[in-house]
């Protein structure tokens, strides 16, 4: 057990936003959520998964929606607490534990405002490892465990709980229902009891957020590479460093699809959809979707975003391992190359760097 | 052949003025942008109207038509925390926002110095029609009547307002009636997407109001003295100009003049629009891009003072002097967009200390040209659902507008670019479209 007080919210949220993979939106914001969170209502107790007890009801806590619309939309503060109390009213017992639903971006800082707000403890770990786009894309999923009923709330008290019969069908209603409520909700779900955190979650992923962080900030202090003190938290591989020549973005079907190009000594040609999904180096492909593909600024190691990608950026695009479990036939089927419309199997970086284990 | 003679042959001219920390260069330009001559004098500290007065004095004879200043005290007077009014901040967002209260990201001296009192009222909007609530009328007029007497300037930052600033206005009005002639900073104007930094930026303008309102006072004073009849005008961190009402009202926009008017000038004398630029100072070298004739802008928005607002600024390498040529090298190959390899513009009072590159002649003064040379400029963003030609249209005359606003020509104001950007964990295309116009000077 330990508590997270406002001190050390910058280190965490950097980390988050290397591990958002591009996307996951800024945690500037839900910085400033959590810090006025913990000012008004004191640090935040995090246990360990082997901390909490067996019968505890863990509930995922996260923002759904647009991250740009949220920089405008600032949240009232009470959305959480609300989509929070109408799961409760369903499931018919309280809440003992937050969790966060993953550890990418905004969504790694909203769950210590909620706990901090609800007075609840929160649990070192998220169901993704990283960030993805869409709520099925959570290790429960793999379990069998659904991610409904599902809470939604608004800044206005507006509230939507569902039932859904698959974990995408979830993803499906809520998310249009986003729209409609001003595409940027909060959300509960996705419970978990105590004995099920194991196979739920990526373990102990707030303290790598925060050692990620840490490692880039004392790096750049160091005047060394912040890239590399990255790369050594992450076990990860270094997989260009060049300039972005060429950004194109479309909208197809659902969401934004976009390809960055990047020259340095070669090309390396990303592509993404809210994240970065797929990485070709001289035309050959290097790294894909479930493992984690990060881009940094090469001078800073700041992420990032798909949002942000320009002509002109000199970045240095890193690759890092996912949790096992997506690289399984499930977890790819879930989360894998050809779900997001690429014609190529997953590429493991386990096995084909010596350092990545 | 003095340059006065020279006017009477080839039209108007143009005289431009960079105010240094250390010295003040002034420079005048005949209508082609021929550099007529320039000048160099000693800064006299903290009086930037003087340095003006001293630089266009030092100059030959001559009777510009436009005078164009580039000042750097905005960010002074913040990080000094000297000279800032008192601002009751007003924020129109209802229940939404609660959750970060305005100023909760300053650092606390400078909120103490700065802070009036903050209120957060009923009303705001949203991206569609129906989001949007009522302006709690009776709480703006309490917040006002709270603000009168202990503020000595008011900000207005509404949810949403850059889609439609109506509520901001009618807030001013309310606020006017109930607490008098107080200077009111309104956000909508500032035209960008993302409340925190539009308010931030919109609260320091309303603290600088009073130290902007005094330079463009003394310096509308000093310039009809010494050329009279001149549109004057000061430069902007994005490469273009506004005119001395605008800086009044938005004094932050003046953030990153400086170095966005060296690397304009350095692109005229080198008759480039597109270069990678070297501003060789006293005591370090700054390293950016032109790109299309404008600064390159840095990737995040702009600080002052420790406080993010949001403000396009150039995107700039330094490299200390004694100059390291490797680390120079470096500098610029980092700043080089692609293969094909912009060349290399050198200019500033050191040049002379970096043997490669364009040296243009007047690189010395290339601040001061490029104020003189710089358009006019505005800019505006806005989310829209499914961008069509008319949504496009009307973000693009939104920039126009803004363009002049700050002063621009309107018969003569066009395009610079419009950006689309998808919004990430949307369905149903929504896109950021951005624009950015610019325009000759209007000389009214």
């Amino acid at each position: 057990m330990r508590e997270i007080g406002i001190d050390r919210l910058d280190d965490l949220a950097r980390g988050a936003g290397i591990l958002g993979t591009g996307g996951g939106g800024d945690p500037y914001v839900g910085k400033l959520l959590a810090r006025e969170a913990i000012r008004r209502h004191g640090p935040v107790t995090v246990y360990d998964i082997d901390e909490v007890p067996a019968d505890a009801t863990v509930v995922a806590v996260s923002g759904m929606g647009a991250p740009t619309v949220l920089l405008e939309k600032l949240p009232a503060g009470t959305e959480e607490l609300t989509a929070l109390r109408a799961l409760e009213a369903v499931l018919g017992r309280p809440a003992t534990h937050i969790v966060p639903i993953e550890i990418g971006g905004v969504n790694s800082m909203i769950p210590i405002a909620a706990a901090a707000q609800a007075g609840l403890p929160l649990v070192d770990g998220d169901a993704m490892g990283r960030a993805f786009p869409e709520a099925q894309m959570v290790l429960p999923t793999l379990m069998g465990v659904p991610n409904t009923p599902m809470a939604v709330a608004d800044d206005k008290g507006n509230t939507l709980v569902v039932d859904t019969v698959s974990n995408q069908w979830a993803e499906r209603i809520t998310r249009a229902a986003c729209v409609q409520m001003g595409c940027q909700v909060s959300c509960a779900d996705t419970v978990l009891r105590g004995d099920q955190l194991r196979d739920g979650l990526v373990p102990a992923t707030l303290t790598l957020a925060e050692n990620l962080g840490k490692a880039v900030r004392r790096a750049r202090a160091a005047n060394a590479d912040p890239v590399r003190a990255a790369l050594d938290v992450l076990g990860g591989v270094k997989l260009f460093t060049g300039k972005v020549v060429d950004v194109e973005r479309r909208t197809t079907g659902g969401f934004a699809r976009g390809n960055a190009r990047l020259e340095g000594t070669g090309t390396l040609e990303l592509s993404f959809q809210n994240e970065h999904l797929l990485a070709r180096r001289d035309g050959e492909i290097v790294a894909t979707t479930p493992d984690l593909i990060c881009v940094l600024d090469t001078d800073s190691g700041e992420p990032v975003t798909t949002e942000a990608m320009r002509y002109g950026l000199r970045v240095t695009v890193i690759a890092a391992p996912c949790d096992p479990r997506w690289a399984s036939p499930a977890g790819l089927e879930l989360a894998g190359p050809r779900y997001f419309g690429y014609d190529c199997d997953y590429l493991p970086l386990r096995g084909r760097y010596a350092q990545v284990t | 052949m003095s340059p006065g003679v020279e006017r009477r042959q080839v039209g108007m001219v143009r005289a431009g003025v960079d105010v240094g920390p250390t010295n003040t260069d002034a420079a005048l330009l005949d209508d082609a942008g021929r550099v007529l001559a320039t000048v160099k004098v000693a800064s006299v500290p903290d009086d930037p109207v003087a340095c003006v007065r001293a630089a266009l004095g030092a100059l030959p004879p001559h009777e510009s038509a436009q005078v164009a200043v580039g000042l750097r005290g905005a960010a002074t007077a913040v990080t000094r925390r000297r000279g800032l009014r008192r601002v009751a901040v007003l924020r129109i967002s209802g229940e939404s926002g609660r959750a970060v209260r305005p100023l909760s990201g300053w650092p606390e001296d400078l909120r103490a110095a700065v802070s009036a009192g903050t209120a957060t009222v009923a009303g705001g909007g949203g991206l569609d029609r129906e989001d949007w609530t009522p302006l709690d009328r009776d709480a703006v007029a309490r917040f006002a009547a709270s603000a009168a007497g202990a503020a000595e300037a008011v900000a207005v930052t509404g949810l949403f307002s850059p889609l439609d600033g109506r509520q901001e206005r009618e807030a001013a009005e309310i606020i006017r009636a109930e607490a008098g002639d107080l200077p009111i900073s309104l956000s909508a104007e500032l035209g960008s997407i993302g409340l925190l930094e539009r308010e931030n930026a919109t609260v320091l303008d309303a603290a600088l109001s009073g130290f902007a309102g005094a330079v463009a006072e003394g310096l509308a004073e000093t310039l009809s003295g010494l050329c009279p009849g001149a549109a004057v005008f000061v430069t902007r961190g994005d490469g273009t100009l506004m005119s001395l009402e605008h800086l009044a009202r938005h004094p932050g926009l003046s953030l990153g003049s400086g170095p966005a008017s060296v690397l304009r000038g350095a692109g005229v004398l080198a008759g480039l629009h597109d270069a990678v630029v070297a501003d060789v100072g006293a005591a370090r070298v700054r390293v950016g891009v032109l790109a299309g004739g404008f600064p390159e802008e840095a990737v995040r928005g702009a600080g002052i003072g420790g406080v993010p607002v949001g403000l396009r600024i150039p995107g700039l390498i330094r490299v200390p002097r004694p100059i390291d040529p490797a680390e120079l090298a470096e500098a610029v190959d980092r700043l080089q967009p692609g293969p094909a390899r912009l060349p290399l513009v050198v200019v500033g009072g050191g040049a002379h200390a970096v043997p490669g590159g364009l040296h243009p002649a007047h690189g010395l003064c290339a601040g001061a040209i490029g104020a003189a040379v710089s358009p006019v400029g505005g800019q505006y963003e806005r989310i829209v659902r499914l961008p069509s030609a008319a949504a496009r249209e009307a973000v693009a005359e939104e920039a126009r507008a803004a363009a002049v606003r700050a002063g621009a020509d309107p018969r003569d104001v066009a395009l610079v670019e419009v950006a689309e950007t998808p919004l990430d964990y949307l369905p149903g295309s929504f896109v950021r479209l951005r624009a950015r116009a610019a325009g000759r000077p209007s000389h009214l």
